[in-house]
């Protein structure tokens, strides 16, 4: 087979071109009903607790179940509407749901070991572990897009408890929240 | 050497090969939806996919999804090897600079 240098470049290039696409079209399928629920859950619940601190235990608990409860509804749509499907087994999903649950009983057994904590240093932790379950998932699932933004938003869970420790609430309603639902949205209207 | 593929280097399969080794190994593709991502009709989709399936490249698996009926394509092994011999391959054309 005969190919020119010309007809090399335009081959690779549409290789190129076709598995940007793909790979945009599978975050657009994926990520974005979960990046907005939860960035609109994250704005909502640390703007209520900027203002009514006392009850930001309540606020974050109602903020875990409501994006708990919505996150399973959201991947039990795509179990059967989603363009790409998984071809693992059913296993791999409650192996998931346990590390998620086990990573949040090993940051409540640390919190109670490091006790006297704050809710600032608590609110942190919680946060950062949340990240770090992104992070572990983009590596289970080799997806730089989840590795990147978990290491972001922990970046930016890290500069307001350092240096905005009065207004971190608002700093990740609008940072951090800001982010996952500004990401969700933009990858919906653009990478459709 | 690398050497280049005569069933993938054809335009449309190499659309289809480079979608589908772009997902994860453990992923599948509704058909439908990769006919509207690659812009093609039915026929010639259809038509590529099965010489990508004869060579063992692709695999075609149909399944009722909701009580729907489904068609899902993935990469094979053998696929993704042949795909990535041939980007090889085309690689080196461009940095020999040969015709």
């Amino acid at each position: 087979m005969n190919v020119s240098q010309e007809e090399a470049q335009a081959s690779l290039s549409a290789v190129r071109d076709v598995m940007d696409q793909t790979h945009r079209a599978i975050a657009s399928a994926y990520a974005n009903p979960l990046l907005i629920l939860w960035g609109a859950l994250w704005i909502i619940a640390f703007t209520t607790a900027h203002f009514y601190l006392a009850y930001a235990f309540y606020i974050f608990m109602a903020m875990a179940v409501i994006g708990g409860a919505g996150t399973a509804v959201i991947f039990r749509v795509f179990r059967t509407k989603a363009p790409i499907q998984e071809t693992y087994s059913p296993k791999l999903g409650w192996r998931i749901a346990v590390f998620w649950i086990l990573l949040y009983v090993y940051v409540v057994i640390w919190l109670f070991l490091l006790t006297p904590f704050n809710g600032l240093q608590c609110n942190a932790v919680l946060s950062t572990a949340a990240m770090f379950g992104y992070v572990v998932m983009g590596f289970w699932f080799g997806s730089t897009f989840m590795i990147v933004l978990g290491l972001a938003m922990t970046g930016v869970t890290l500069v307001g408890f350092y240096l905005l420790a009065s207004y971190y609430c608002l700093w990740m309603a609008i940072m951090g929240g800001g982010t996952l639902l500004g990401t969700g949205l933009y990858i919906r209207a653009r990478w459709r | 050497m690398a050497q280049l593929d005569n069933i993938i280097h054809q335009t449309v399969r190499l659309q289809i090969m480079s979608s589908l080794v772009s997902l994860d190994q453990n992923e599948q593709v509704n058909f439908t939806y990769l006919r509207k991502l690659l812009k093609l009709t039915d026929g010639n989709l259809g038509a590529h996919l099965s010489k990508l399936e004869q060579a063992g490249y692709v695999k075609i698996d149909k399944a009722f999804v909701a009580r729907k009926p489904q068609t899902f394509i993935s990469a094979t092994g053998k696929g993704r090897d042949a795909f990535a011999g041939h980007v090889e391959a085309l690689k080196e054309i461009i940095h020999s600079g040969k015709g």
